[in-house]
C-alpha cells in the first residue's frame, strides 16, 4: 500500500499547532477541574457519592491512553447511567453528607454502579470483535462472489491466462 | 508413322495404300456413323469439348496431327463429319491469338480450328484438344516423290501463297509447313496446310525447315515471326517435293543451322542439286537469309512475277583469315554472331580481350562494324577486370565477373553486352541471352516449356535467364539495334508491363504469375490437380473439390502454383485476395484459402463443393481460434459443420469472417479484461484488507459501545424524570 505523502511543516507552525492543541486541553483539563472543584466546594455530598460510584470511571480514564480514550468513555457513560437513581435518592433524601456517605457505603449501590462500569468496559471491549467478524464474514461473501463472477467471464473469453485471482481474505 | 502402322497398332483393319487416298476424310465420316461408344473410363457427358465435340480417343488418326496425336471426333450436336481432335502438349501452348481471329473463319486449304477444351485422353489423364477439320488425306510425307514444276507451282505453290495471303491479312503466320503437316485429297488436288494452331508458332519445325535464326531458337522460343517465314518453309516444302527426298537428310540440327549460316540456307540446302530453272530461281528468292528479301505470298500467286523479282542480297564478307571461338571457326560476322551466342562464355572473353574488335579491324576489313561493336560495348578500363557498361541491367549471375559489382549485377551486364554484341553483328539474330536465344514475343512460351519439370536444373536455369532478361529490359536494347525491324517502343511498354508482373510480392507476382498471364490457355500446372487439364478456373474449382475429396490429409488446396494461375486468369478483385494468401510454403491459413475459394465459387462454379467444405470443416477449430467469445464458437461450431457440408463456401465464409461480428468479439473482449482487471484489484483489495477492517471494527465497536452506553444514560435519566 502507498505510503501518504509527507507534508513538511514549518517549525514555527508546528509550535503554533502544538501550543493551540495544548492550549485547548490544557483548558479542557482546567474547565474540568474548575467543575469539579465547583461541584465540591457547591455540593460536597454529591460530590462524595459521585466520586465513589465513578472510581472505576475516573481510573479508566486515567488508564486509557487512546485517542478520545473510547474504553474511558464506555465506561463512564455506563457508570454515569449507574448514579442516576443514588443521585437522586441523595437528593431526595436532602443532599446530607450522611446520606451521601450511606449511600457511597452501601454495597447495593456501589455494586451496581460498579458493575456498570466493568458492563461498559466489556461493550467496548467485545463489540469491536462482533463488528470485526461481521465485516471479515462480508469481505468473504464478497470476494466468493467476485470469484464466480471472474470464472465466468474468464471461461466466456478464454481469458484463463489473464493472471491468477489473488488469495482470498484470511 | 505411317497410317498403316498406326492402324495396326491401334488395332483397326489394315488398309491399302489406295484406299489411303481420301482416307482422313472418309473414315472419319465412317466413324461418326459408325457408334462407337466412349471407354466406361469416359463419361461421355462430361467429356464434350464446346459442348459439342466428342474426342474419340479409340479411333486414333495416324499422322493427321502433324507430328502430333490426332483422334476422330464425334459432333454430337450439329453432326458435323470429317473433323479431329489434335492432343495439345501440357507445356506447349496453343496459339491463343490464332484461335481467336480464326474463330468461325474457313479458309480453303488451311485446316482451321474450331474449338479447344479438354477431355479424357489415353491413361485416364485429361489433356487438351484442338477441334478442327480433319485432313482430306494423307500427309504428303507419307506419298513423297518428285512433283512436276507445273503440279509444284499449281496444286503446291499457288494455294499455299493463297493460304497465306490470307492470313497475312489477319496479322497471321502458319509455322507449320512442313512434310508431314501439308495434306492432299488425291492426285490432282491442290494441297492443304495442316493444323499448327495446337503449338507455339514453328514448335515442331525440323531445322531445315526453318531459318536458322528460328531454327537456333528452342522449340518453344521462335515467336509467331512473319509470314516471310512461312514463305521460307515453303521454298524448303518445294524444294524437298521438287527433289523427291528431303534435303539434309540425317544431317544433325546443330550443323544444318551452322551450314545455313556459313554457306547460306539456298547454297545449302540446294548443295549440287539440280533442280528446275524455275524452281530454282523461286527457291532463291523464298530462301533468302533476310526475311525482308522473300517475295511476299501475293507475289508468289504469281509465279512467273515472283521468279522475276530479284532482290541483291550481298553474301557476307568472308575474312582471310578465321577468327575461332571456342570450336567454332568463324570466317565472317554472321558464324561469329552465332559462336557469341551459342558459346556466350567464351565469347564475352573473346570480346574482353578485344580478339573480336581485332579480327573485324585487321582480317575482315570493316572498320566500320568494329567501331559499331565498340561502341555498343564500351568497355571500361579498369585494370585487368573489364565490366561492360549497361543500362541497369539485373540479370541471373551466370556470367558474373567484374571489379567492383556484384556478382549479379556484371552478369547481367554482361549477358546484355553480349546480347549487343550479336544485334550488331548481325542484324537478323534473335535475342541471345546467355546462351539462350528467343524472339521477344516468344518469351511466355518459353517460360511454358520451361515448366515442364520446374525442378530441372535446365528449366530452372532457363527460367532464370529469362527472369534476368526481362529484369533487364533486353528486349527493348535489342529493339534499339535493329530500329527497322521491331517497334522498340511498343517492345517497351510490353516489357514494362511483364516486369510489373515479375516484382509483384507473393503469389500474385513472379515468373508463375507471369507465365500464366503470357500464355492464356496454358493449362494449370500447380501441384495436387492430379493430371488433369485447367485452363478455366470454373474447371480449376472442379479439380479442386476432386483433390480434396481424394486427398483429405491436403496440406492446403491452393498452393503457389495453383495461386499464380488464379491471378493471372481471374479477374483483378481476385488479386488482394490471392496476395492474403501469404506463404504458401508454410502453414496454411485456413481463412485466407476459404475467402479465395468462396469468391471463385461465387464467381466461376456456384455449385456446392463439398470436399473442400470438408477441408475447411477439418480445420474449424483454426478458424473458430478467431473468435474470443466461446459460446459464441459453440454457436457457430453446428452452423459449421452444417455448411460445409452443404458445400456453400459463400455462407461459411460469410458466418466466419464477419466483420461487424469480429470487431463487436474485439469490444467484447476487450470490455472482459477490463472487468476481470477491476475484480482482480477488488479481490486484491479485500485480501490485503485484514487490517483495515480491523481498525474499523475496533472504532465502530467502540462507538457502538459509547452510543449504547449513552443510551443507557438517557433511559435513566428519562425514568428519574418520569418514573
Amino acid at each position: 500500500m502507498a505510503k501518504p505523502p509527507a507534508i513538511r511543516v514549518a517549525p514555527s507552525a508546528a509550535r503554533t499547532i502544538a501550543t493551540a492543541g495544548g492550549g485547548r486541553s490544557n483548558m479542557l483539563m482546567w474547565m474540568q477541574g474548575l467543575l469539579c472543584g465547583g461541584l465540591v466546594a457547591l455540593l460536597p455530598p454529591t460530590a462524595l457519592l459521585l466520586g465513589a460510584l465513578l472510581g472505576p470511571a475516573l481510573l479508566a480514564l486515567c488508564l486509557d491512553g487512546q485517542p478520545g480514550k473510547p474504553v474511558a468513555r464506555g465506561v463512564l457513560l455506563c457508570s454515569l447511567a449507574a448514579c442516576v437513581t443514588p443521585v437522586r435518592v441523595l437528593w431526595g433524601a436532602g443532599q446530607t453528607m450522611a446520606a451521601s456517605v450511606a449511600l457511597a457505603s452501601n454495597p447495593n449501590t456501589l455494586g451496581t454502579a460498579w458493575s456498570a462500569a466493568a458492563a461498559g468496559w466489556l461493550l467496548a471491549e467485545l463489540i469491536p470483535l462482533g463488528v470485526r467478524m461481521v465485516l471479515e464474514t462480508l469481505s468473504l461473501a464478497q470476494a466468493a462472489r467476485l470469484r464466480t463472477v471472474r470464472a465466468a467471464l474468464a471461461a466466456e473469453w478464454g481469458l484463463d491466462g489473464a493472471g491468477e485471482p489473488p488469495s482470498p481474505p484470511g | 508413322m505411317s497410317p498403316t502402322k498406326a492402324a495396326v497398332r491401334g488395332g483397326t483393319p489394315r488398309t491399302t495404300r489406295s484406299s489411303l487416298v481420301n482416307q482422313f476424310a472418309g473414315y472419319s465420316a465412317a466413324m461418326a456413323r459408325a457408334p462407337t461408344p466412349a471407354p466406361a473410363t469416359f463419361p461421355s457427358a462430361g467429356s464434350l469439348i464446346n459442348g459439342q465435340f466428342r474426342v474419340e480417343i479409340a479411333r486414333p488418326l495416324p499422322g493427321a496431327g502433324g507430328g502430333l496425336p490426332a483422334f476422330a471426333v464425334t459432333d454430337v450436336r450439329d453432326g458435323q463429319t470429317g473433323l479431329m481432335a489434335v492432343q495439345v502438349r501440357r507445356h506447349l501452348p496453343v496459339r491463343d491469338q490464332a484461335l481467336q481471329i480464326l474463330s468461325g473463319v474457313s479458309v480453303d486449304g488451311l485446316l482451321t480450328p474450331l474449338a479447344y477444351g479438354a477431355a479424357p485422353a489415353q491413361g485416364g489423364e485429361e489433356a487438351g484438344f484442338l477441334i478442327c477439320h480433319a485432313p482430306p488425306g494423307p500427309a504428303l510425307s507419307a506419298t513423297l516423290r518428285v512433283w512436276p514444276e507445273a503440279e509444284l507451282l499449281t496444286l503446291l505453290l499457288r494455294p499455299i501463297a493463297r493460304v497465306l495471303d490470307q492470313l497475312a491479312q489477319r496479322g497471321l503466320s502458319h509455322r507449320g509447313i512442313r512434310l508431314d503437316n501439308v495434306f492432299r485429297a488425291g492426285l490432282g488436288h491442290p494441297v492443304t496446310l495442316g493444323c499448327a494452331w495446337a503449338t507455339p508458332p514453328a514448335a515442331l519445325q525440323p531445322a531445315v525447315a526453318e531459318p536458322p535464326y528460328v531454327a537456333i531458337c528452342r522449340p518453344g522460343s521462335r515467336g509467331d515471326g512473319t509470314v516471310a517465314d512461312d514463305v521460307y518453309a515453303l521454298g524448303v516444302l518445294m524444294l524437298t517435293l521438287a527433289l523427291g527426298r528431303a534435303p539434309l537428310a540425317g544431317v544433325d540440327e546443330a550443323e544444318i543451322i551452322r551450314q545455313k549460316l556459313d554457306q547460306g540456307s539456298h547454297a545449302v540446302l540446294l548443295g549440287e542439286q539440280r533442280v528446275g530453272h524455275f524452281v530454282g530461281d523461286l527457291l532463291r528468292g523464298m530462301l533468302a537469309e533476310d526475311p525482308e528479301h522473300r517475295p511476299p505470298p501475293s507475289l508468289l500467286l504469281d509465279p512467273a512475277t515472283a521468279r522475276s523479282r530479284r532482290t541483291a542480297a550481298r553474301p557476307p564478307q568472308r575474312a582471310p583469315r578465321p577468327i575461332e571461338v571456342g570450336n567454332v571457326v568463324c570466317w565472317h560476322a554472321r558464324m561469329l554472331a552465332n559462336a557469341l551466342a551459342t558459346q556466350p562464355e567464351l565469347g564475352l572473353r573473346a570480346l574482353k580481350t578485344g580478339a573480336i574488335g581485332q579480327w573485324l579491324r585487321r582480317s575482315l576489313g570493316d572498320g566500320a562494324l568494329a567501331v559499331r561493336l565498340d561502341e555498343q560495348l564500351g568497355f571500361r578500363a579498369a585494370g585487368n577486370t573489364p565490366g561492360v557498361r549497361g543500362e541497369g541491367a539485373r540479370g541471373d549471375g551466370a556470367n558474373g565477373e567484374g571489379g567492383g559489382e556484384t556478382g549479379a549485377e556484371a552478369g547481367g551486364e554482361n549477358n546484355l553486352s553480349l546480347m549487343r554484341a550479336v544485334a550488331t553483328l548481325d542484324q537478323l539474330a534473335p535475342m541471345c541471352w546467355n546462351g539462350l536465344n528467343l524472339w521477344p514475343d516468344a518469351i511466355g512460351t518459353t517460360l511454358a516449356e520451361a515448366m515442364q519439370d520446374p525442378a530441372a536444373p535446365a528449366n530452372a536455369e532457363i527460367a532464370g535467364r529469362v527472369a534476368g532478361l526481362v529484369g533487364g529490359e533486353a528486349q527493348t536494347a535489342w529493339a534499339r539495334l535493329r530500329p527497322d525491324r521491331a517497334d522498340s517502343k511498343r517492345l517497351r511498354m510490353d516489357v514494362r508491363q511483364v516486369q510489373a508482373l515479375l516484382h509483384l510480392p507473393g503469389a500474385v507476382g513472379g515468373l508463375a504469375r507471369m507465365t500464366y498471364q503470357l500464355n492464356p490457355l496454358l493449362p494449370c500446372m500447380g501441384a495436387g490437380l492430379d493430371g488433369r487439364w485447367v485452363v478455366r478456373l470454373g474447371d480449376l474449382m472442379l479439380a479442386l473439390e476432386a483433390t480434396a475429396r481424394r486427398d483429405r490429409a491436403l496440406a492446403r488446396p491452393i498452393s503457389a502454383g495453383i495461386a499464380a494461375f488464379i491471378a493471372a486468369r481471374g479477374d483483378r478483385g481476385l488479386e488482394p485476395l490471392v496476395s492474403r494468401l501469404g506463404d504458401l510454403t508454410g502453414t496454411a491459413d485456413p481463412l485466407a484459402q476459404l475467402r479465395l475459394l468462396a469468391q471463385m465459387q461465387a464467381r466461376y462454379h456456384p455449385k456446392p463443393l463439398p470436399a473442400l467444405g470438408a477441408w475447411i470443416a477439418e480445420r474449424v477449430e483454426t478458424l473458430l481460434g478467431k473468435w474470443h467469445s466461446r459460446p459464441r464458437r459453440a454457436e457457430l461450431r453446428p452452423q459449421l459443420r452444417e455448411l460445409a457440408a452443404s458445400g456453400q463456401l459463400s455462407a461459411l465464409l460469410a458466418l466466419l469472417d464477419d466483420p461487424q461480428a469480429h470487431r463487436s468479439d474485439d469490444d467484447e473482449v476487450q470490455q472482459a479484461a477490463r472487468d476481470l482487471a477491476r475484480i482482480d484489484a477488488a479481490l486484491a483489495m479485500l485480501a490485503a484488507g485484514g487490517p483495515a477492517r480491523g481498525e474499523q471494527a475496533r472504532r465502530l465497536g467502540q462507538e457502538v459501545a459509547a452510543g449504547l452506553g449513552l443510551s443507557a444514560l438517557a433511559l435513566m435519566l428519562v425514568i428519574a424524570a418520569f418514573g
